[in-house]
């Protein structure tokens, strides 16, 4: 539009680039900034969260074979909030205090029951590290479609533009393009690290899951040998 | 989350202003003024087709310039006129030629003064009569030499006339002589040694058998012949000689005898024998297609021309299509389709070929309308073995 008039005089900054552009690429360029910003902050977000998951399920597996009476390792950590392998644990232990101590008589229900409470709790705490990784993809993948849409608008109505001044100096298409092109700059801008971040997340938070499904397994076969110790104890008992 | 989302913001915000300092407008291209070269596509029939014509003559159907005069043919020559060199340059007008001979009469009438003088004959005469000459006036001395003087240079036979005139003439003409000695002194003084025998042969036939009234004037040189004898006294010691030798080789009187008084003239050496006639309308540009316009046509034809391949023999087989036409392209008639070379079935094949590659293509596009004369009737030729892609 007028902006191609000016063209001559204009200079080509970044921001009068923007300025220049038409209200859809505006549009665009204000929503890939934004999308730019929440990619960021799922980014440092995550790398908070996963480093510091890393670090309690250390520790927890520190104390978890260190020995401890797992009643009182219980005891401490369901005064807290856990997470990861803390709540898996906490879930296993309090689901076989409420069937077991109650005089459960199928130790192989006891034994299903335990299962699932971890299955459950494995699944809430996955779901936990995976939450907004899906935002991060959709960035990834639809960001540079975005910008190029911008991009085309804004060469449609620079196109338009020259249509009526007459003049196709490249002087005058010049600055309307350098504009539009600058939406798919920032839809770019704001995929790459979007598509590069998910690949590491999804990743650590594969690796996380399986961490504590091992862990789930693993102390699943510690309580499934405790029930078959209690329930020989209690026959003999009886 | 919502400190992460403040770090991200905070984060955007600090590389877009980076990028608002840093990335500031790039540097812009340094661009050297170039002047645009104009180009104009010129048809080569706009050279070779130009017509000639006369711009006050008549329309005729076919321009032609007005007739030349001059009946001798000028070989290969290209411009018009009636020169007897082929020149580019116009024609000139002829100047007046009787402003200049009467100017150059005088001067060559004058030039026979210094001749008595060389003569030897003179030279004692002159001697006796210095003694009475150079006291008394020049003007008073003039008469009795001039009798003497003139006919000894001169013992050719037309002079004997001129002696009898000779003697009133002197006074009228003292003025001249009195003038003439004052003014070139030295110019007279030389010719007396060396310049005088050479120019006489040139100089004297002219004037004197057309003119003999002019031989009365020649006399008075005579007059000038003293006013030599006086600076001969003078001039002569002064041991000049040796440079005034030099001069005389210049006489300024003889500038119009050395001169080419032909005039120079331009203008071609092409005859015209046709009546003068401006052309008709339809002569711009040419009035036969050019090589282009009929690889326009052959272009159109043979876009249509479907070769069957593999037919055998079809090397050296031409074809040869005459067409008649109307002003919108299309034909008249049938085209008359003729073929040489190659094997009978195979030139069979192509005429059918040609003949229904020419019907598809009609009506022939692009034909110069102003050029309908030439193209109603077209001979166009095709080579099979050309068309192949």
């Amino acid at each position: 539009m007028e902006q191609v008039g000016l063209a001559a005089t204009t200079d080509v900054t970044l921001w009068s680039l923007f300025m220049q552009a038409g209200l859809v690429v505006k549009l665009v360029m204000l929503g890939l900034i934004g999308a730019s910003v929440w990619t960021w902050a799922i980014v440092v977000d995550k790398s908070v969260r996963f480093a510091r998951a890393r670090k309690q399920a250390d520790n927890f597996e520190q104390v978890f074979w260190s020995g401890q009476s797992l009643e009182e390792l219980y005891r401490t950590l369901s005064d807290r909030n856990p997470t990861g392998m803390a709540a898996i644990f906490v879930s296993a232990m309090r689901e076989w205090k409420k069937s077991f101590e109650r005089g459960a008589r199928s130790p192989i229900g006891l034994q299903m029951r335990i299962d699932k409470a971890m299955d459950v709790t494995l699944a809430r705490e996955a779901e936990g590290l995976e939450a907004r990784l899906g935002s991060l993809a959709t960035i990834g993948s639809a960001g540079p479609f975005i910008g190029l849409f911008g991009t085309v608008v804004g060469i449609m109505t620079s196109f338009q533009a020259i249509a009526g001044s007459k003049s196709t100096n490249l002087a005058v298409v010049a600055p309307g393009i350098a504009e539009a092109l600058l939406a798919t700059a920032i839809g770019l801008v704001a995929a790459i690290p979007a598509v590069i971040a998910y690949n590491k997340f999804t990743a650590d938070a594969g690796k996380m899951t399986a961490r504590m499904e091992g862990f789930a397994d693993e102390f699943s076969a510690i309580l499934s040998r405790q029930i078959d110790e209690k329930m020989q104890t209690r026959q003999a008992a009886q | 989350m919502r400190g992460s989302i403040a770090t991200s913001a905070a984060l955007h915000v600090l590389v877009l202003a980076w990028a608002m300092i840093s990335l500031g407008s790039p540097a812009h291209f340094e661009v050297a003024d170039t002047e645009a070269m104009p180009v104009d596509i010129v048809p080569v029939e706009e050279l070779t087709q130009i017509q000639q014509g006369d711009k006050k003559a008549p329309k005729a159907e076919k321009a032609a310039p007005a007739p030349t005069k001059r009946p001798d043919v000028v070989e290969n020559a290209e411009n018009l006129g009636e020169n007897s060199v082929d020149l580019k340059t116009p024609p000139r007008p002829e100047a007046k030629p009787l402003e200049k001979e009467s100017s150059a009469a005088p001067k060559a009438a004058e030039t026979p003064v210094p001749t008595p003088e060389p003569t030897p004959q003179d030279k004692p005469e002159l001697v006796d009569e210095k003694p009475p000459a150079t006291p008394a006036t020049e003007v008073a001395a003039l008469p009795t030499p001039k009798a003497e003087v003139t006919p000894q240079p001169r013992p050719e036979p037309p002079k004997p006339e001129t002696k009898t005139e000779a003697p009133p003439p002197p006074k009228e003409e003292p003025e001249q002589a009195e003038e003439k000695p004052i003014e070139k002194p030295d110019a007279e003084a030389l010719p007396d040694k060396v310049p005088a025998p050479m120019a006489k042969p040139k100089v004297e036939p002219k004037p004197e058998p057309p003119k003999p009234v002019e031989q009365a004037k020649a006399t008075p040189p005579a007059q000038t012949a003293k006013t030599p004898d006086r600076k001969a006294d003078e001039g002569k010691k002064d041991a000049k000689k040796s440079a005034s030798a030099k001069q005389s080789d210049f006489n300024a009187d003889e500038i119009s005898s050395l001169l080419n008084k032909q005039d120079s003239s331009g203008g071609g050496a092409k005859r015209s024998t046709q009546t003068a006639a401006l052309g008709g309308k339809k002569t711009t540009g040419g009035s036969t297609l050019s090589q282009s316009d009929k690889d326009a046509i052959k272009q159109q034809i043979q876009g249509n021309w479907s070769i069957i391949p593999g037919i055998a023999d079809t090397a050296g087989i031409l074809i040869k299509v005459t067409l008649h036409l109307d002003r919108d392209g299309n034909i008249i008639g049938q085209p008359e389709i003729s073929s040489s070379g190659g094997s009978d079935a195979a030139r069979r094949t192509h005429e059918g070929g040609v003949r229904r590659a020419i019907m598809k293509s009609l009506p022939l596009k692009g034909l110069p309308p102003d050029k309908y004369d030439d193209w109603s009737e077209m001979v166009l030729n095709f080579d099979p073995s050309e068309m192949g892609f």
